[in-house]
């Protein structure tokens, strides 16, 4: 197979016939070819490569021309040698030829052309074509009447099409059984084996059938029959295409494609450089008291932080919202600040550090992208490296901040002492296995978490609820879901329930809870006993915990059971499923994911 | 790029509508699938389209031949011997050229927006082997996929062990190359073992499909395939040959095709379709996702709901037709109802060849079967399936003697 491409349009066409040609390199790269008209000459540049490659070898980008056609080749007739590439010419020199398909018949009609003069200088089955052109161009003195001739000549599949000095402002092109249409574009035109050659242009197409050939210039098209030469009217085909789509892989949002990029995201925060973690470690060793700031994602991202400061290196790191900060905070030389901030640009967040410099403070920050205010104006910048986030909503980027966190909060405990060595590495493997499981939950759950948030899209109220670390897992995942799927969602701990909480529960208001792993005894305990209470009142439950299939008979209304894992990676594999409920929750309810109403991606005004 | 559509097989679960049709042809929410299909397939730019077909292949072969000339290029392959899907795939082999890249697609899927264009997108920026994904409403006959984080498929296991595993499945569209019929020959014909190969050799990438999606496979998912087309529609058509008479009530979308006649005091509640050419007796109600199909008459005072029916079948008056899906031919009896409950709204069984298979869902009607005759006043139990052309005799509770 082959494919073929030809442009024509008002200015240079040779970038636009490269684009075209390289989106149908899947149909062969063996070799490839273009033909151009300069002041009525035809140039035709060729080789053997992919299109790239030839692009750059013929210098095919410095030709200034107004109409090309293009061919990229996948041998069928002839070996994979430059004389063997199309485009073809004529003897003299006035048709290049381009095609796809197989003529049969083409053996008995070279010989005749050799016979009658022509001289052939490839092995291939298109090579009779130009020569037929020339042949009956010459009897006829229609370039028209020429190609019905010699296209009723053929036997065979082709699609083909063709310039020549004698029409230069015009494609001609025919098919049979070989793919083939046309682009049609305000003031440039497209022929191309498929919509790919022209995807990126224009989403009018035409498709030529069977039996029609059509004449092609800038301003203007026909398709006609070639037995009848009558004209065919045609409809033009509006290609449902989104121009994002192909940004986005295979996946449909760029909320699920930053979810599963989350290993990845995992594996890079464990490679972060470790003096740079040292160094946040040491400036919070060396401070009076550290504060966490965030807002939004972040501020749950720092109270995680504290949770986690406190439980692996007994330090107490307030978290405080950034908007709050001049109202709460008491800083002076002593503290340190440490944002969170994904754009590095959030506005709020900036404010707060800079309110804590002019106190005396140390700050630093960990953020994702390079060069952002935020990363220049502290003390000490990490560098999360997730790559770019794209949706609006923060998943990937909340990840890393939370390992990173994890990974500083393991460091200041050992050297505090408060971790031994031996606890230290087994956290630090534990947390190694971490990109590994979230990818097997990404591919053994997600169908589960779709059905059940299918099946609850409708549901107006929703509880998140978790004790310990496993409450700003709460928070955060409540967040998502409002920030999404636009469902009132609220994050509270357990213990609040009995303290005003339980009055509200019906059978409207719907419950989440983040159940920790069995070894983390205490913590289970009392959030089973939350579960108890709603339970109790007749509430929904929906239990996301790490015990086997059946251990918790009628405990819950629906459950989802995750694989077993190590206490320190279980709050972080729970946020993943907090992640996909509220996408698959905002997909059901048919939201605008990647650009949810009322959010932009970098908060930068106050 | 080209299409090929397998449309050869017996979908022997579909009794009692399979026997005498390939499933392509159903007319779902007023319009085969198959004219779906290649709508869809012409949107997203597929210039030809093959069409294996074996199984009642002259019904499909006239439905193909309604295609000439209207922008694309349609073309049958009969499968001959040989049963299996891949058999099927092998009978294109000689239209596809070597390095060429073709779509691969089950012709007896339904979604609700363009799956092909978006298959296509993700073979645009992968240039590789692709398979349309997507997450079941159940996964129990699916087998699942696993991806790595750049979308490509790591495996596919066919019989996942255990009940732990929910994950998407494959949603029958591909994108393969020339070169996979010579895997598949090396595989015997096996799809499953082929595209393994694939997975484990070149590698096949995934294109997530997150919009509806159906595989039809039993007769009550006709009414789903329904559901989820009518739920894609965006307006109302009444065509210009249709006669409304007075006072009949038209809510919601509706599609009312050429020549139909809807007698005084109807409602139609859209979602619904009234396919060409049939009567709609007066005073009757119409409820949402009723699809009638072409010539069909539905008598005075008729309750329809939640039905598909297809073309040329007769309602007698003051009968009831609820989630339930007639056949061609049928004839109908006046004064008949399918009762769509039972009395402890349990989920409702229906025999399918020998077994029985719990549906799962409380509310079902009846399956009839082409042809058949139900005599006036019968009821018909939840869940019954009438075979085609089988006559069930009228009840009446005083008779002549």
């Amino acid at each position: 197979m082959c494919g073929i491409s030809g442009v024509v349009g008002l200015n240079n066409i040779s970038e636009a016939l490269y684009q075209g040609i390289r989106n149908l390199e899947y149909r062969g790269y063996d070799s490839c070819g273009v033909a151009l008209m300069n002041e009525k000459s035809l140039i035709v540049k060729k080789n053997v490569g992919g299109v790239e490659d030839v692009f750059r070898k013929e210098n095919v980008l410095s030709v200034s021309s107004k109409i090309g056609i293009a061919h990229t080749r996948w041998a069928t007739h002839g070996k994979v040698t430059r004389n063997n590439t199309h485009p073809f010419t004529s003897c003299d020199g006035q048709f290049a030829v381009v095609h796809n398909g197989i003529i049969s018949n083409f053996r008995q009609l070279k010989e005749k052309l050799i016979q009658e003069g022509h001289s052939f200088h490839s092995e291939t089955d298109t090579e009779v074509i130009p020569h037929l052109l020339e042949k009956f161009y010459k009897q006829t003195g229609s370039i028209e009447k020429a190609l019905v001739q010699v296209i009723n000549l053929l036997e065979g599949t082709f699609a083909l099409a063709f310039i020549s000095t004698e029409a230069p402002d015009q494609i001609y092109c025919a098919k049979r059984e070989s793919p083939l249409m046309l682009g049609i574009g305000d003031e440039t035109k497209f022929v191309g084996s498929d919509f790919n050659a022209f995807i990126d242009q224009t989403k009018n197409a035409i498709i030529i059938d069977d039996g029609e050939y059509a004449i092609v210039s800038r301003d203007a098209y026909v398709v006609k029959n070639f037995v009848t030469m009558s004209e065919i009217p045609k409809k033009i085909t509006k290609i449902d295409w989104d121009s994002e789509t192909s940004k986005k892989g295979g996946y449909p949002h760029y909320m699920l494609k930053e979810i599963y990029e989350q290993p990845q995201v995992v594996t890079n925060a464990l490679e972060q450089d470790p003096a740079s973690l040292d160094e946040v470690a040491d400036m919070i060793l060396n401070s009076d008291k550290t504060i966490l700031v965030g807002v939004g994602t972040t501020y749950y991202v720092a109270c995680y932080g504290n949770y986690i400061f406190s439980s692996q290196a007994e330090v107490f790191c307030p978290p405080i919202s950034s908007d709050e900060f001049i109202s709460l905070a008491n800083v002076d030389s002593k503290s340190l600040v440490l944002a969170l901030s994904q754009s590095g640009e959030t506005y709020d967040t900036l404010s707060a550090l800079k309110h804590a410099r002019a106190k005396g403070a140390r700050t630093a920050a960990i953020v994702n992208v390079m060069g952002s205010s935020i990363s220049r104006f502290v003390d000490k910048a990490i560098l999360q490296g997730s790559g770019p986030e794209i949706c609006v909503i923060s998943t990937k980027a909340a990840m890393s901040q939370m390992m990173l966190l994890t990974l500083i909060a393991l460091r200041v405990g050992f050297k505090k002492k408060v971790l031994t060595k031996k606890a230290y590495e087994k956290s630090l493997a534990a947390l190694d296995e971490l990109p590994g499981i979230i990818q097997s939950i990404l591919n053994e759950r997600s169908g589960f978490i779709h059905r059940i948030a299918h099946r609850y899209s409708k549901t107006k109220h929703w509880l998140y609820l978790g004790r310990g670390i496993y409450y700003p897992i709460a928070l955060e995942s409540a967040l998502k879901m409002k920030e999404v799927a636009y469902i009132h969602a609220e994050g509270m701990p357990g213990g609040f329930l009995k303290h005003g909480t339980l009055a509200m529960i019906d059978q409207d208001i719907f419950s989440i809870v983040f159940i920790p792993p069995r070894e983390d005894k205490a913590l289970y305990d009392s959030t089973i006993h939350s579960v108890d209470e709603i339970r109790a009142r007749s509430g929904f439950v929906l239990g996301i915990h790490f015990d086997e299939r059946g251990k918790n008979k009628d405990l819950f209304s629906e459950e989802l059971i995750l694989p077993s894992v190590p206490p320190i990676i279980a709050p972080l594999i729970q946020m993943v499923i907090g992640q996909l409920f509220s996408y698959f929750t905002a997909t059901s309810l048919k939201r605008n994911v990647d650009k949810p109403r009322s959010l932009a991606k970098s908060v930068t005004v106050g | 790029m080209k299409a090929v559509i397998l449309a050869a097989g017996k979908a022997s679960k579909l009794t009692p509508f399979s026997t005498t049709r390939p499933i392509p042809t159903l007319r779902v929410a007023g319009r085969t699938l198959f004219d779906n299909t290649v709508d869809l397939l012409q949107k997203s730019g597929v210039s030809d389209i093959f069409v294996v077909v074996e199984h009642q292949k002259e019904v499909l072969i006239e439905q193909i031949g309604e295609h000439l000339n209207n922008g694309v290029n349609l073309h049958y392959i009969e499968q001959g011997k040989g049963t299996g899907i891949g058999d099927a795939v092998l009978k294109v082999k000689s239209k596809i050229s070597p390095g060429e890249y073709f779509l691969l697609i089950y012709g007896d899927t339904v979604t609700s927006t363009n799956i092909f264009s978006k298959i296509q997108q993700s073979f645009h920026s992968f240039k590789c082997p692709v398979a349309s994904i997507c997450l079941p409403p159940s996964n129990e006959m699916f087998g699942n996929v696993f991806l790595n984080a750049h979308m490509k498929i790591t495996e596919i296991i066919e019989k996942p062990k255990g009940d732990d595993l929910g994950n998407y499945v494959l949603s029958g569209a591909y994108i393969l190359p020339e070169t996979f019929f010579k895997t598949l020959e090396s595989c015997q014909g096996s799809m499953e073992k082929a595209l393994k190969k694939i997975v484990d050799g070149e590698g096949l990438m995934a294109s997530m499909w997150e919009d509806e999606w159906l595989d039809i496979v039993y007769p009550w998912e006709i009414l789903t395939a329904n559901k989820i087309l009518m739920d894609s529609w965006q307006t109302s058509s009444i065509a210009r040959t249709a006669v409304l008479e007075s006072n009949v009530t038209i809510q919601g979308t509706v599609v009312i095709e050429d020549d139909v006649v809807v007698k005084a005091g109807a409602v139609l509640e859209g979602p619904c379709s009234i396919g060409k050419g049939s009567y709609i007796g007066n005073n009757s109600l119409i409820r949402s996702y009723t699809s009638l199909g072409q010539n069909c008459s539905v008598g005075y005072g008729v309750e329809l709901k939640n039905c598909v029916v297809l073309d040329n079948t007769h309602i007698g008056r003051l009968s009831f037709i609820g989630d339930s899906v007639l056949g061609e031919n049928v004839d109908v009896g006046a004064g008949s109802m399918t009762v769509n409950r039972g009395i402890d709204w349990k989920p409702i069984a229906v025999k399918n060849g020998k077994k029985s298979i719990n549906t799962g869902q409380s509310k079902l009607g009846a399956f009839i079967g082409d042809n058949a005759v139900i005599g006036a006043g019968n009821t018909i139990a939840p869940g019954t399936v009438v075979s085609p052309g089988e006559i069930l005799p009228a009840c009446y509770s005083v008779k002549n003697s």
